[in-house]
């Protein structure tokens, strides 16, 4: 029996533009099983990063249901949530997001400093990773002496320092080249073989091959999986 | 965590040094000023404030209602104090106090020193302990003195002091006193000074012994410790027997004249709390206490500090937008509010910290500067005081959580996608900041407004013609042993085949302030026909009116033959419109059972300071008076060498005593000293404030610049001009200065003119002195902004655009 990680119902996401409501996502329903490789595609405004920061509790959903790993999400107040995706969601973004005050170590450092763990442990854990990514030699540089692909690489470092159940990644690829990008869907193909779950947007129909489950989106509703 | 913290603010503070030296620059200047200011500030306030009794202490005064309106007297007569305490209840201690300049001698020195003759409860009111010889009764007897640790130090070296004689010179005879105690010495924020106390019956034939028993010679003070059940207001009001017994003539007399009653009364004793007196003014009508220049100090720093905080506060905040990915990552890594919060805000901390302490460091250098130039000893001493320590620490934390939590509150507060997105919707910030930057020029154009306007009425009454030649005449104490006509009579010898020197004079008072910086008034009141007159009294040498060429009006000056005219006065136009006779020359009048004859009228000169109008003034040239200064009128060229050779006639008179001379000019200067300060301390608080708002404005123009960099190029390729740009950058921030100068105008203009009203001879403010501060304020700030908008319009769009 496979546990499910998220489920979402009649999930809603609504702004307001003048005196217009316009639904950015339409009464979504979906259920994500731990494991899975999901691959969100759709052209430019169908929803997708939305989607993804509504799942990561960065966004809210203004209507219907969202079930995360059994306790409902669109009920919760605001700190039992941030506990839940410190806890569980990792993201990895196009734009990479580092923080360009600190090097590579102390990007990886950052998610562990705020789940306050202690020192020797964090240590361990941030040589673990950068072993395993093979970017021991690059941990004193800072973001801006990275090529695209290495700051990519000290994302997901950063994303699964923290041993998510689920990684959001949004445009994971946008900004690299095509050997680059081969090489991080390789690794989160790997990740996902190690039991990490997955959700990536992508309008790379390559890249979305990697995926287990292809879910495409237009216009804020699920048009076909 | 922290280090973590410390780390990350330390690269980021580098990261943006500009603005984070600009801050560092602005806040240390503004704390290094904001340190001495509230020191000269806490040292003033603090005058007077170590007598453990302090709350229960005061002088009697007394306002007399006169024709004139209300007068305050702080002059008593001698058996004043000890009727006080015998008939009126709630009278603990109360003392006569007396002060002046002594010639001191012990052995073959010489010593001027300053007195304080005073009654033995002096010691028991006051804090002034004795550490060394009789502690019980130090001045019962009237040959013994009382002698300050610094005055023992002067007078006997490291010699045993208690029990020793020295003379002091009283009616030209060397009487001698007996050293009995040493008093600790005093802080100098002490409106009671002195080197020698001594018994108030010790004083001269005029000062004490002719004044025993007499209600109507008023010559010195009182000061008394109320009872702590009684308030001030019962006391003053439980004295009104007390007045009406003794004063039945006074008050008879002001009725007959026409004085309008005070709350029903002719002449009311009262109380003024010892702490106040510093602060008090005596010269017009009731008292008033006022701090204002202490407060007015204080304020400045506080606005100093306020300008600053507001650049602090205006960077971090435009800032901000360049760290928006990362507020948002760091929410997205699970960091709450409260973490982003200290972070930022551990940042501000930093910069104030390394602030504060250069800000020290500053003060500390300034420090002997700042003690000269104010004339003052207020110095970090002033601080040693755990409330006052703990106050300072206080503050600087409250201004560190304001100028720096309130930018870290608002970036901990923003929406996680929105500062991923690097999106801000900024429209009300600007508000804030527009006002903010408002404010901070309003105060610097109301500051350089102020400097102006005081500079113009300081300008003014230097300038001014006084009525008396200021600029050949030379002034200087006879602080010497001899009696005065003699020694007149031998400088005169000596200076009289000098080619430079025109003629010598003396009288009884001092034009301006003297370098010995001591001054006296003596008015006498008499009846002319059947009401009551009040004139100054000016007792002269010959050759008075000559020397400071003053305006004879009318009759004749006094003859060369001075003794010859003992019963003749030459009085001034005020006195002659007092006494409104249309023959005047013929009048004469009556003082003290003698006829005086008017011989002479003088035009008005002022001889007070200008914040008066002038008085009624009667010169006398009455035989063997106590004459104070001599006037020495030079040759207008080669004054220097005048002032020299009138040096050395007065070595060869008086070779013990000190040459205390200065032209008159430089007396007239010295009573603006106030002003002066006061010039000093705005015109400075006013350039920092324009500076510090500048640091500011320049930081504002930089940030701009950078983000409508695009915008720029932009309108360069569809053909904006150099100069269209250069407008387009610059009138936002001109209008902001634009308002600033509306706002601040009509206070300053407000509150320059209460402030002239304290002078009866002052400048019309006119628009011109505002018009000034104004475009002084947008010359500058457009000068800062030039720099780099004028980069900005003239480089490459296609740079610009290529970088987006």
């Amino acid at each position: 029996m496979v546990n499910t990680i998220l489920k979402l119902s009649q999930a809603t996401r609504e702004v307001n533009s003048g005196s217009n409501k316009i639904a950015l996502l339409d009464s979504i329903n979906m259920e994500v099983k731990e494991g899975e490789f999901i691959s969100l595609m759709g052209p430019s405004g169908s929803g997708k990063s939305t989607l993804l920061n509504c799942i990561g509790m960065l966004d809210n959903f203004t209507d219907g249901g969202y079930t995360f790993l059994g306790e409902p999400v669109h009920s919760m107040k605001e700190r039992n949530r941030s506990k839940l995706y410190k806890e569980y969601i990792g993201f990895v973004f196009q734009a990479y997001h580092l923080i360009d005050e600190l090097n590579v170590w102390e990007n990886i450092e950052t998610p562990l400093l705020y789940k306050n763990i202690k020192s020797s442990e964090r240590k361990a854990l941030v040589a673990d990773m950068l072993d395993r990514f093979n970017i021991v030699g690059k941990k004193d540089l800072f973001p801006a002496q990275l090529s695209g692909g290495q700051q990519q690489l000290v994302g997901i470092a950063r994303a699964l320092i923290g041993k998510p159940k689920l990684i959001l990644a949004d445009e994971p690829t946008g900004n690299l080249n095509s050997k680059q990008s081969t090489e991080i869907m390789e690794l989160f193909l790997e990740l996902n073989k190690q039991g990490v779950t997955i959700i990536q947007a992508t309008h790379s129909e390559t890249n979305a091959s990697y995926g287990s489950r292809i879910i495409n989106l237009l216009d804020g509703k699920i048009v076909s999986e | 965590m922290i280090k973590t913290y410390f780390k990350i603010a330390i690269r980021s503070l580098w990261k943006n040094r500009t603005f984070t030296i600009l801050n560092i620059i602005g806040l240390t200047a503004a704390f290094g000023v904001a340190i001495l200011l509230a020191m000269f500030a806490v040292y003033e306030l603090s005058y007077d404030r170590f007598h453990e009794h302090g709350n229960n202490l005061y002088m009697v005064y007394s306002e007399d209602s006169s024709p004139n309106g209300i007068e305050a007297n702080i002059s008593k007569s001698e058996p004043f104090a000890a009727a006080l305490q015998d008939e009126v209840s709630g009278v603990e201690k109360i003392t006569r106090y007396s002060g002046s300049g002594v010639l001191l001698s012990y052995q073959d020195k010489q010593l001027g020193m300053s007195s304080a003759y005073v009654d033995p409860d002096f010691f028991e009111m006051f804090r002034f302990p004795i550490i060394k010889g009789d502690k019980e009764n130090p001045i019962t007897s009237e040959s013994s003195v009382v002698i300050t640790e610094l005055a023992a130090k002067r007078i006997f070296g490291d010699e045993n002091a208690i029990g020793q004689t020295v003379t002091i010179l009283r009616d030209e005879e060397e009487v001698p006193f007996t050293v009995t105690a040493i008093v600790e010495d005093f802080p100098a924020t002490s409106s009671i000074g002195f080197d020698v106390i001594l018994n108030f019956k010790s004083q001269g034939y005029h000062a004490y012994e002719r004044a025993v028993g007499r209600w109507d010679v008023e010559n010195h003070e009182v000061y008394m410790k109320l009872s702590k059940e009684i308030k001030p207001a019962q006391f003053e009001s439980s004295t009104k027997d007390f007045t009406q017994l003794h004063y039945k003539n006074e008050i008879d007399n002001a009725k007959r004249d026409g004085a309008q009653p005070n709350n029903g009364v002719y002449r009311q004793i009262k109380l003024l709390p010892f702490a106040d007196i510093r602060f008090a003014n005596f010269n017009q009508g009731s008292v008033t206490v006022s701090r204002t220049m202490p407060y007015l100090v204080l304020g400045i720093a506080i606005l100093i500090l306020f300008i600053a905080c507001v650049n602090f506060i205006n960077m971090s905040i435009a800032k901000s937008d360049q760290r928006l990915r990362e507020i948002g990552m760091r929410k997205t890594l699970g960091a709450n509010k409260k973490q982003l919060f200290f972070q930022f805000w551990g940042e501000s901390i930093l910069v104030f910290i390394i602030s504060t302490g250069l800000g020290i460091l500053t003060a500390i250098l300034l420090l002997p500067h700042f003690q000269v130039l104010f004339s003052t000893r207020a110095s970090f001493n002033t601080f040693l005081n755990p409330s006052l320590i703990v106050t300072l620490i206080c503050s600087v934390i409250a201004i560190t959580l304001i100028a720096g939590g309130y930018p870290a509150v608002l970036m901990s507060r923003l929406g996680t996608l929105q500062s991923l997105k690097g999106k801000l919707d900024n429209s009300g910030k600007n508000y804030l900041r527009n006002s903010l930057m408002v404010l901070q020029f309003s105060i610097a154009i109301l500051l350089i407004s102020g400097t102006l306007v005081l500079k113009d009425q300081v300008e003014f009454m230097r300038t001014k013609d006084l009525g008396f030649n200021k600029d050949q005449v030379i002034a200087f104490p006879l602080n010497g042993r001899r009696n005065d006509q003699q020694t007149m009579q031998l400088l005169r010898d000596a200076l009289q085949d000098k080619p430079n020197i025109l003629s010598v004079t003396a009288s009884n008072n001092i034009l301006g302030l003297g370098k010995d910086g001591s001054r006296s008034t003596s008015v006498i009141g008499f009846d002319y026909n059947g009401r009551g007159v009040e004139t100054h009294m000016l007792v002269v040498d010959s050759d008075y009116i000559e020397t400071l060429d003053l305006n004879l009006v009318e009759g004749r000056s006094f003859k060369k033959n001075l003794a010859s005219d003992s019963l003749s006065v030459i009085i001034n136009e005020s006195m002659a419109k007092q006494l409104n006779e249309e023959e005047i020359l013929n009048s004469k009048i009556n003082i003290d059972d003698k006829l005086f004859s008017i011989v002479g009228i003088i035009e008005d000169f002022n001889f007070q300071e200008l914040d008066r109008n002038i008085a009624p003034m009667s010169l006398f040239a009455l035989p063997n008076w106590n004459l104070r200064n001599v006037y020495v009128k030079v040759a207008p060229q080669n004054l220097e060498e005048s002032f020299i050779s009138v040096k050395e006639a007065w070595a060869t008179v008086e070779p013990n005593a000190e040459f205390q001379g200065s032209f008159l000019n430089e007396n007239i200067d010295r009573t603006l000293r106030n002003e002066r300060n006061m010039i000093t301390m705005i015109g400075s608080g006013s350039i920092l404030a324009i500076t510090l708002s500048c640091i500011g404005l320049f930081a504002m123009s930089l940030l701009i610049v950078a983000k409508r960099r695009k915008e720029i190029g932009v309108r360069k390729i569809v053909g904006a001009s150099v100069s269209a740009i250069t407008v387009l950058l610059t009138k936002d921030f001109l209008k902001l200065v634009g308002i600033a100068f509306l706002i601040a105008t009509p206070v300053a203009w407000w509150l320059m003119s209460k402030w002239l009203q304290n002078y009866a001879y002052r400048i019309d403010l006119n628009i011109w002195i505002f018009l000034g501060a104004g475009i002084i304020a947008v010359l500058i700030a457009m000068l800062t902004i030039a720099v780099k908008t004028i980069k900005a319009a003239t480089s490459n769009p296609v740079k610009s655009l290529r970088t987006e």
